[in-house]
């Protein structure tokens, strides 16, 4: 019984078994304990790692997927002048989804033949936000003196790309815009 | 895991670095150590619960970290991040489900090895201290089994933890003061949350590690308790058999981890709401304590006495076992003890299990509380979760609150499909013979759980005084109206309306005052038979002879802005019969000539008794107007 146990240090290896004669038998124990503790302990940690991958795994939803509702085609200058105008979408964030924030602003342009040019006001150069300047006609930005023409060129060498232009629909007077961000700083027009 | 081999005559490039480690860690010595360890008289399959325990210890490690990556402990998130790792991420079902049933498994195994080491009687000199060290560890996986459970927040784990920290409130002198500081106030809330939290995914864990470091060190002290069988066969070393007893150990908990996992998934109730009940229940491996304190035998002494003081007083006699045991009838008794104490506990489980399972209104409730918990899902999936919660989405739901308002506001007459809209029989207590019964609260209005459907319409048409037959219940009012116009109408055109070759005319009528209820939850009303039922309800002419008199002579109806049918003769308006708006204006004022009128025995609902928010739920509830979710989300 366990009383009777003697408080030994153990013995070594050797002398538990002859190891010659049973050395096959060991390491096919050895192997196949091997191989269930692995299983054993890898199933969970596989798991947990895929979970954790999720953000790479998992197709998310797009914000402001579709086409938002801007300003009605009257709401516009007639004269070319842009404007700004702030899209609402609603928000997933995570388990959360809020509704109807504001998730950017664009400049649109009323043309001559009444199509409707749109650009994300981001500057392409390093992000800050262009303003409008309306005695150079010209989009320029505060913060590394980007300049881009009424149509989006840029006008001089400092932002990679002429301001992103952005698709526009026009249904019954109302412009939808697809708000899209597309990554700064490169000469490709590429979304984020 | 390498066994330490014996030096070669030429040491390849791995053994020289594994060389160059040794002399630097002196790992080799500890591998040695933790392999080569002797087991007297062999492996043994009875060895592996130890193990297997460390292993679902070291699982709910794993799944714990990364169940920490996505949950956010507070009121507002904690259900909603949980719904997120169950429903939406990667894998997210699997790796809750582990962590959710290898906690069960931990306390299986727990029970397990415990009834191994007082049997084997493995406490004895001189292992008494590594036998203590087992029982705090134990009560270590308790609380951390009782603070996981609140964290999802959902009304199962909000309304057991209640439970159990309202016991921790009954302790004595200090009760209250303990119980606000685990709740973090005197209320439940986001220091509830953010307690139980710290608790169990750090202190607890934390504390379980150091305990097992100083378990597992006792143990190797003193080695395995060898039992009288295997006394005197060739000793084991640890590695390679034992091991891998172990190992097939794991995997097996680990498949029974993973088959509840897939087949019955981690169960998430709807989000905690203070303000609606819930059939509380612990996890089954708590009901035999909760089933105790219900006896009255131990509820008279109070919550303290059968909660607090017993269990102490059978954890004291659990923590003496050592010294009882010293003798031969010590172990006996102690042996004795624990199996009437298994017995008692699992005696208790299956009686409240049989209890419940035999309970129809605690049936009703688990299933009504079901399709909330369904609901909330089904709804949050459809339109995501707003930030202040997902209770937000069930409080401004038609299908989860019209039949609590039901219950609430018409059940006290009427029924729906025999039960109070939720699902639960009315019942009222009689005593016959000096003995009480429940008997069902016979109902004084309609069955409204098809209101204005073809059924209901086809049911009131054919047999007036049938459908209305509750009203009979309702005393003089009730009489008159089944004696009035209407039941006299019916019985009058009774064999005509019976008349198989007026089949399809009854179905016209039907099918036209079914549309009024514009209804687009039922199968789409046809034209023909509408068109066709509006001319035989203005005439009374059915194809083959005809009502004695129409429904027109009686009912005001008007089909569209400009068709005007009949303006009426007393009877209750059937323009837009059973749609929102009708039902509205019908439940504000029965009263009203275009309803009742002077006959009106029906209760008011004016905006006093129903807020408009709550006649909205109601009504839309009942006419059908809800999200349906396709079958496959449901």
């Amino acid at each position: 019984m366990a009383d009777s146990l003697p408080e030994t240090p153990p013995p070594s290896p050797g002398t538990v078994e002859s190891p010659g004669a049973v050395a096959p038998r060991r390491g096919f124990l050895s192997l196949l304990a091997v191989i269930a503790g692995s299983i054993a302990g890898l199933v969970p940690l596989a798991a947990g790692t895929i979970f954790f991958l999720d953000p790479i795994l998992r197709k998310r939803q797009e914000v402001g997927g579709g086409m938002l509702q801007a300003v009605n085609v009257s709401d516009l200058p007639t004269d070319g002048t842009p404007l700004r105008v702030t899209l609402k979408s609603d928000i997933p964030d995570a388990w959360t989804t809020y509704r109807d924030r504001v998730i950017g602003s664009v400049y649109l342009r009323l043309m001559p033949n009444g199509q409707v040019l749109a650009f994300n006001d981001t500057c392409t150069h390093l992000g800050c936000k262009v303003d409008y300047q309306p005695a150079e006609k010209r989009y320029f930005c505060p913060c590394h003196q980007s300049a881009f023409g009424l149509d989006g060129a840029r006008q001089n060498k400092t932002p990679p790309r002429d301001l992103d232009s952005l698709d526009v629909e026009i249904k019954d007077g109302v412009i939808w815009v697809k708000y899209v961000n597309f990554r700064t700083v490169q000469a490709k027009k590429e979304p984020v | 895991m390498e066994t330490p081999t014996p030096p070669s005559p030429k040491p390849s490039m791995v053994a020289n670095l594994l060389g160059w480690l040794d002399h630097r860690t002196g790992y080799k010595f500890l591998v040695h150590e933790a392999l080569n360890e002797p087991i007297p008289g062999g492996a043994r399959w009875r060895y592996i619960t130890g193990s297997m325990l460390t292993f679902a210890f070291a699982v709910q490690v794993i799944t714990g970290f990364f169940l920490w990556t996505a949950y956010s402990p507070s009121t507002q998130t904690a259900w909603e991040s949980v719904y997120y790792i169950q429903h939406v991420m990667t894998l997210g079902w699997l790796v809750r489900g582990i962590h959710h049933f290898a906690a069960q498994a931990m306390m299986v195994l727990l029970g397990l090895h415990f009834l191994q080491v007082v049997w084997d009687g493995a406490y004895r000199a001189p292992r008494e201290v590594n036998f203590w060290l087992g029982l705090v560890l134990m009560l270590i996986v308790i609380a951390l089994s009782l603070t996981g459970y609140l964290l999802p927040w959902d009304q199962k784990g909000y309304y057991a933890t209640k439970v159990a920290t309202n016991i921790a409130g009954a302790s004595p002198e200090i009760g209250p003061q303990i119980q606000q500081i685990a709740q973090g106030g005197s209320a439940y809330g986001h220091l509830t949350l953010t307690r139980f939290f710290a608790l169990h995914a750090g202190l607890l864990p934390a504390l379980l590690v150091a305990f097992l470091g100083l378990h597992v060190y006792v143990f190797r002290r003193h080695g395995i308790t060898v039992p009288p069988a295997a006394e005197g066969k060739p000793a084991d070393t640890f590695w390679p058999k034992q091991v891998l007893f172990d190992a097939v150990g794991c995997l097996v908990t680990l498949a029974i981890v993973l088959y509840f996992a897939y087949s019955r998934e981690a169960e998430l109730t709807a989000p905690a709401d203070p303000g609606e009940d819930f059939p509380a229940r612990p996890e089954w491996y708590f009901l035999f304590l909760f089933r105790f304190i219900e006896f009255e035998a131990i509820s008279q002494y109070g919550v303290a006495f059968g909660a607090i003081y017993i269990p102490t007083v059978l954890m004291i006699l659990v923590f003496l076992m050592p010294f009882i045991g010293r003798t031969r009838i010590g172990h006996q008794f102690n042996r004795l003890f624990m199996v009437v104490m298994l017995v008692g506990m699992a005696g208790l489980t299956v009686m409240t299990i049989v209890e419940d399972n035999h309970n129809e209104s605690h049936q009703a409730k688990l299933r009504f509380a079901e399709r909330d918990a369904h609901r909330v899902v089904a709804l949050a999936k459809r339109e995501g979760i707003p930030p202040n919660g997902a209770r937000a989405l069930l409080v401004s739901d038609p299908f989860s609150q019209g039949p609590r308002l039901f219950r609430r506001h018409c059940s006290s007459c009427h029924r729906f499909d025999g039960h109070d809209g939720t699902g639960q029989k009315i019942l009222k207590t009689v005593e016959a013979d000096g003995k009480k019964t429940q008997v069902p609260e016979p109902e004084t209005a309609a069955d409204l759980k098809d209101f204005g459907t073809r059924e209901w319409i086809t049911r009131v048409l054919t047999d007036y005084d049938k459908t209305f037959q509750p009203l009979e219940n309702a005393g003089e009012a009730g009489k008159k109206l089944l004696t009035g116009d209407m039941s006299a109408w019916c019985k009058e055109n009774q064999k005509v309306l019976a008349d198989a070759a007026n089949a399809e005319s009854l179905n016209s009528l039907v099918e036209f005052l079914a549309a009024q209820s514009g209804r687009t939850d039922t199968r789409p009303f046809d034209e023909t038979l509408v068109a066709a039922g509006k001319e035989i309800f203005k005439s009374g002419m059915l194809k083959s002879g005809s009502f004695n008199s129409s429904c027109a002579d009686c009912h005001a109806m008007q089909v569209g802005d400009a068709e005007s049918l009949s303006d009426g003769g007393g009877a209750p308006t059937l323009t837009g019969y059973a749609s929102r708006k009708w039902l509205k204006a019908f439940l504000r004022d029965p009263g009203h000539a275009d309803f009742y009128g002077e006959k009106n025995t029906m209760m008011v609902f004016d905006e006093k008794r129903l807020s408009e928010t709550d006649l909205n739920l109601l009504v839309n509830w009942m006419v059908g107007d809800y999200y349906r979710p396709g079958k496959a989300e449901h």
